[in-house]
């Protein structure tokens, strides 16, 4: 229990942390207003392709859980092993989108506000995937060192609850970022 | 009370001297009156409980295991709560009075605009730019702009009213209707950097004939007194060592706006925004050694001879 | 609380705080006992509370006269920066912190925090902090533009030195280690109580303690959003809060931060008076519940007043009046517990040990303090006074009159648990009357030079009448207390080696904390008797009066 309720308070105080960058990405673009055309380079399709990898993930994550629970280790295995993968390839989505922003664009963190906020926003949402999968890494090793062979333990439902909330954070800054400008939502 | 030609005023909120001071100033009376009437119950309180109270020797009473009382705690919020809605609405009408809401693009009749660490003064109806000094007329209703040319200053006039920070890429306002002439003095009220403490400033507050006058004296470009060679000098030396690059002398090739302007330096009576009377020993050291003077402030010292420095003093103590 | 915590631990009992440490330095630095670690958390804040104090005194032998020439404004700016910064964060924290890591489990009938581990992360990282922040002196210069770093001064372009760094990067360290140690409590409190304890049933200090700690993981992040969003402008350029950004979006962080955090260093405290008035009056906390409810709604409240940091920015009416509203109302839960104390104390049969005269001392000086707050959410008044040395006065007497004197209260009071020693209450007292003067001299004074017009943070000040007297008498008043803290090193030194030693109970408490061994073994408690009421032993101890809730 404690377990679980420790990492259930570091999510709510991580919470906190991602609303105010979002909170600040807003006040942001509604105060101080970001140049016309530089949000449109986002690209909603290809980002929301590899943002659909970490939204499954949370399901295979999902599914890792079950087995463990009925003592179905080689699906244990075998779905976390997926969730990791699935978390690296939003990663490299998320690359993508920098590359393209950099290097095509030229919007930077340094000579543009909208890349000021953008890059803060999902840099730190990035870092925490990162960390995320430094966690579930490091739990696959010990689950294959049989650590984890009395299936009692609450350290893999307490690592979900961090990947999990790592998802929703992504899935309020695309709603943020990327969608409500679409919408005429956001300026 | 007169205070013009006082060099150093003590400004204080408790002499209000507009209308906006003056409200200000009721509701903080009645306020202290409240305030030191529960600080007063409370000692009373205390002392009383401790010394009725308080343990004899030998004693060994066990006292009564009271546990609380619904109707006290009412009791003891619903008063305080009182109190507050009283000062509540009392807040609400003077806020009222003293900032009400202003239309962005009313014409102000003065723009300051906060430097470090200097006040730089701008009359958009005439185009009189200043420094440090700023005139107004009494008895009228005055809209003044506040804006930052870097950080985060604030103007503070205690006898005249409320606080405004001047905050780089925003325009703030607020109105002041001064009630007698006298020259009111202020002081940036927040912290700017190293020279924030010297960074004051003065209000004369006149008749709205001097007034007139001393806004047409300003709109004139330059003019010297005295044509001797030193004038000339000093005149040839500001505009070839570069301190054009940073002050304004109107009708010159010097149009610098990092430091104050100086078309009319000697119409004022202090010098360095309120630290030193304006006198030409004050301006020779100043010119001398700035850092020494006022350090942290961004003039630089330009290590100029002796001779250069009295030429420029002679020529800039006519700027008038 | 069946589950084993298979924690390898020392062999032998812990022995008590001493003076020769027998037991190694190595041992207290990598131990992971709460009681270990919360002395430890003193003593970081003992060390930089003494750093803290003599930058103070520097400041007011600036002050002491006008137009001095005993600083230059660029070394005072930093003084003045480092005296703020440090006293909140490594002075006033850690002292919170470590009372609560210290005492939760002893109050609650625990042997352990939930997170031993943890918790010495969370010492470390604000000692680390703490070093971090002091490196910036030899670094190229301390942070200048003031405790709450304004922006833009606090960019790149007008602090060139890397002490705004510093700053970030020493507040980032301790931010993240006082968020450890909050979660820490918070588990501990919810899951370690002992059989019986109810929530309803907490000692104050504890419920304290834990809405406290749902406070800091509140109340850090908008530090910390702020803190790294100053990095990135002044490290890769970003523009957070320059030109093209908003000055206003660093005010508006740090005071979601900072209007919380006052009320993170004064909860704490409030529990220490609850135990203290209680014990020392002989009779039960008057309204535990309002109490309780109190600090609940404070926490809640805390984050609806911050932009009453910043009436002056012009954010017109609607803005200004919505938080002078809300900041009048949290002043109610605040300030009417001074009622509720007084009330404890009424019938009661009071004992004036040193403890409880900070305690009595608190009650005006808070009091003071409190009125000064709501002159400030008064917003005309605020409009004459924020920026002043009434702001100053302010603070001081809520942190130092309100939030240090329940540090001080719980330092006597708690003492001889923690060291198995009494101190000397007559040496207790001179010290007591020698702060106590010397406090209100240095600030009491202080309310009257801002509505005289004196701004703050100014390294000096022109001589205008009544400037250099107030002033004067400031700083002498500002060295009476020092000279008191020299007592306190001496009082608290001269206790550990010599003082009387103390049985498990020298006051006749209330409470768990009293039952295991002053100090501790290592294993706080080998049983105790299932708890029925707020006040295990005083039930105990009155079995004919037992408590009923």
């Amino acid at each position: 229990m404690e377990n679980k309720t420790m990492m259930k308070l570091i999510v709510g105080t991580e919470a906190m942390f991602f609303l105010c960058l979002i909170m600040a990405f807003v006040y942001l673009s509604f105060v101080s207003g970001f140049s016309p055309g530089e949000q449109q380079q986002l690209s909603i399709r290809s980002t929301g392709l590899f943002s659909m990898a970490l939204f499954c993930s949370s399901g295979t994550f999902w599914l890792a859980e079950r087995n463990y629970n009925s003592g179905n280790f080689k699906n244990l295995k075998r779905w976390l092993s997926v969730t990791i993968l699935l978390g690296i390839v939003f990663l490299f989505g998320q690359g993508r989108e920098y590359m393209h922003l950099l290097q095509e664009e030229q919007i930077k963190i340094s000579n543009s506000l909208f890349g000021t906020a953008f890059y803060t926003v999902t840099g730190f949402h990035g870092l925490h995937v990162v960390i995320g999968l430094i966690i579930l890494l490091v739990l696959l090793s010990m689950i294959i060192a049989g650590d984890f062979n009395h299936g009692r333990s609450s350290v893999i439902r307490t690592a979900g609850i961090y990947w999990h909330f790592v998802d929703v954070v992504w899935l309020a800054v695309f709603t943020v970022i990327y969608i409500l400008p679409r919408l005429n939502l956001l300026k | 009370m007169n205070r013009v030609g006082l060099h150093i005023l003590l400004q204080s909120m408790l002499h209000p001297s507009s209308d906006e001071a003056h409200s200000i100033y009721r509701l903080f009376n009645q306020f202290n009156i409240a305030a030191f009437c529960m600080l007063g119950l409370v000692i009373v309180l205390t002392v009383y409980i401790c010394v009725k109270y308080r343990a004899r020797k030998g004693e060994d009473r066990t006292p009564a295991q009271f546990k609380g009382s619904k109707k006290m705690e009412a009791l003891m919020i619903g008063v305080p709560a009182l109190l507050l809605l009283y000062f509540f609405y009392r807040t609400i009408a003077t806020m009222k009075a003293v900032e009400p809401n202003i239309q962005a693009n009313a014409q102000p009749d003065v723009i300051i605009t906060g430097h470090q660490f200097w006040w730089e003064v701008y009359y958009p109806q005439t185009g009189v730019m200043t420094a440090n000094e700023v005139h107004l007329p009494v008895g009228k209703r005055l809209t003044m702009e506040m804006r930052s040319a870097d950080v985060i200053h604030s103007w503070w006039m205690p006898e005249l009213g409320n606080k405004m920070d001047l905050i780089p890429g925003r325009n703030n306002f607020i109105t002041l209707n001064i009630n007698q002439p006298a020259t009111y003095a202020g002081t940036c009220s927040e912290f700017c950097g190293a020279q924030h403490a010297w960074m004051r400033l003065y209000v004369v507050a006149e008749d709205s004939v001097a007034y007139a006058g001393w806004l047409a004296a300003n709109a004139q470009p330059v003019s010297t007194t005295v044509s001797d060679s030193l004038t000339a000098k000093g005149e040839r030396i500001f505009q070839t060592a570069t301190c054009g690059g940073c002050h304004r002398i109107q009708g010159t090739a010097a149009q610098g706006n990092e430091g104050p302007d100086l078309t009319h330096l000697f119409l004022r009576k202090r010098m360095l925004s309120g630290m030193l009377p304006l006198n030409e020993a004050n301006l020779y050291k100043w010119i001398n050694k700035p850092q020494a003077v006022k350090p942290g402030s961004y003039m630089p010292n330009f290590i100029f001879s002796k001779d250069t420095v009295e030429a420029l003093v002679h020529y800039m103590a006519q700027l008038k | 609380m069946d589950e084993a915590f298979n924690i390898p631990e020392p062999q032998s009992p812990l022995p008590g705080v001493s003076v020769s440490t027998d037991q190694g330095l190595l041992q207290w630095i990598s131990s992971v006992d709460h009681k270990q670690i919360g002395i430890m958390y003193m003593l970081v804040a003992f060390l930089f509370f003494l750093i803290g104090g003599v930058l103070a005194l520097l400041m007011r032998i600036q002050l002491a006269v006008p137009e001095n020439h005993f600083l230059s404004p660029q070394v005072y700016n930093q003084i003045f920066t480092m005296h703020g910064t440090t006293m909140i964060f490594f002075v006033l924290m850690p002292s919170v912190l470590g009372f609560s890591v210290y005492l939760t489990p002893l109050m609650i009938g625990a042997n352990e925090m939930a997170f031993p581990r943890l918790n010495a992360f969370g010492l470390w990282m604000t000692f680390f902090g703490g070093l971090l922040l002091y490196f910036s002196f030899v670094a190229g210069g301390a942070p200048n533009a003031g405790w709450f770093n304004y922006a833009p001064l606090n960019e790149k372009n007008f602090s060139e030195s890397s002490g705004i760094d510093y700053y970030a990067l020493g507040l980032f360290l301790s931010g993240v280690g006082s968020v450890a140690t909050a979660v820490n409590l918070i588990v501990t409190i919810l899951y370690y109580r002992i059989k019986g304890m109810r929530i309803k049933q907490l000692p104050l200090f504890v419920w304290m303690v834990l809405v406290n700690s749902f406070l800091i993981l509140a109340a850090i992040p908008p530090l910390n959003a702020a803190l790294s969003m100053i990095l990135l402008d002044r490290q890769l350029n970003a523009h957070f809060f320059t030109t093209g950004g908003s000055a206003l979006l660093w005010q508006h962080l740090f005071w979601l931060f900072g209007h919380p955090e006052v009320y993170i260093l004064i909860l704490p405290s409030f529990g220490i008076y609850s135990e203290v008035f209680q014990v020392y009056s002989g009779k039960r906390i008057f309204g535990y519940g309002f109490v309780a409810a109190s600090s609940v709604a404070i926490a809640l409240l805390a984050f609806g007043v911050w932009m009453h940091h910043m009436f002056a920015v012009g954010s017109g009416l609607v803005v200004n009046g919505f938080f002078s509203a809300s900041s009048m109302l949290i002043g109610i839960p605040t300030g009417v517990k001074i009622f509720n104390w007084l009330a404890t104390m009424y019938g009661g049969t009071i004992r004036f040990t040193v403890s409880m005269l900070f305690a009595i001392a608190f009650l005006i000086e808070f009091t003071i303090g409190g009125l000064t707050g709501i002159a400030f959410s008064i917003v005309p008044i605020d409009w004459q006074l924020t920026d002043t040395y009434y702001v100053v006065a302010h603070l001081h007497f809520v942190l130092i009159g309100g939030s240090f004197f329940g540090i001080l209260s719980g330092l006597f009071y708690w003492f001889p648990k923690m060291t198995g020693r009494m101190l000397n209450e007559k040496a207790g007292k001179w010290f007591f009357w020698l702060f106590v003067i010397g406090f209100n001299g240095t600030f009491f004074i202080q309310h009257i030079l801002g509505i005289l017009g004196m701004p703050r943070r100014v390294y000096t000040y022109p001589d205008l009448p009544w400037y250099g007297v107030y002033n004067f008498i400031s700083s002498v008043s500002a060295f009476i207390m020092g000279i008191a803290g020299l007592l306190l090193v001496i009082i608290v030194y001269h206790g550990l080696k010599y003082g009387k030693k103390a049985g498990n109970d020298p006051w006749n408490g209330f409470t768990l904390e009293w039952m295991a061994a002053s100090p501790p073994a290592l294993k706080n408690f080998d049983s105790l008797p299932v708890v029925r009421s707020r006040r295990p032993l005083w039930d105990l101890k009155h079995p004919e009066n037992r408590d009923d809730e």
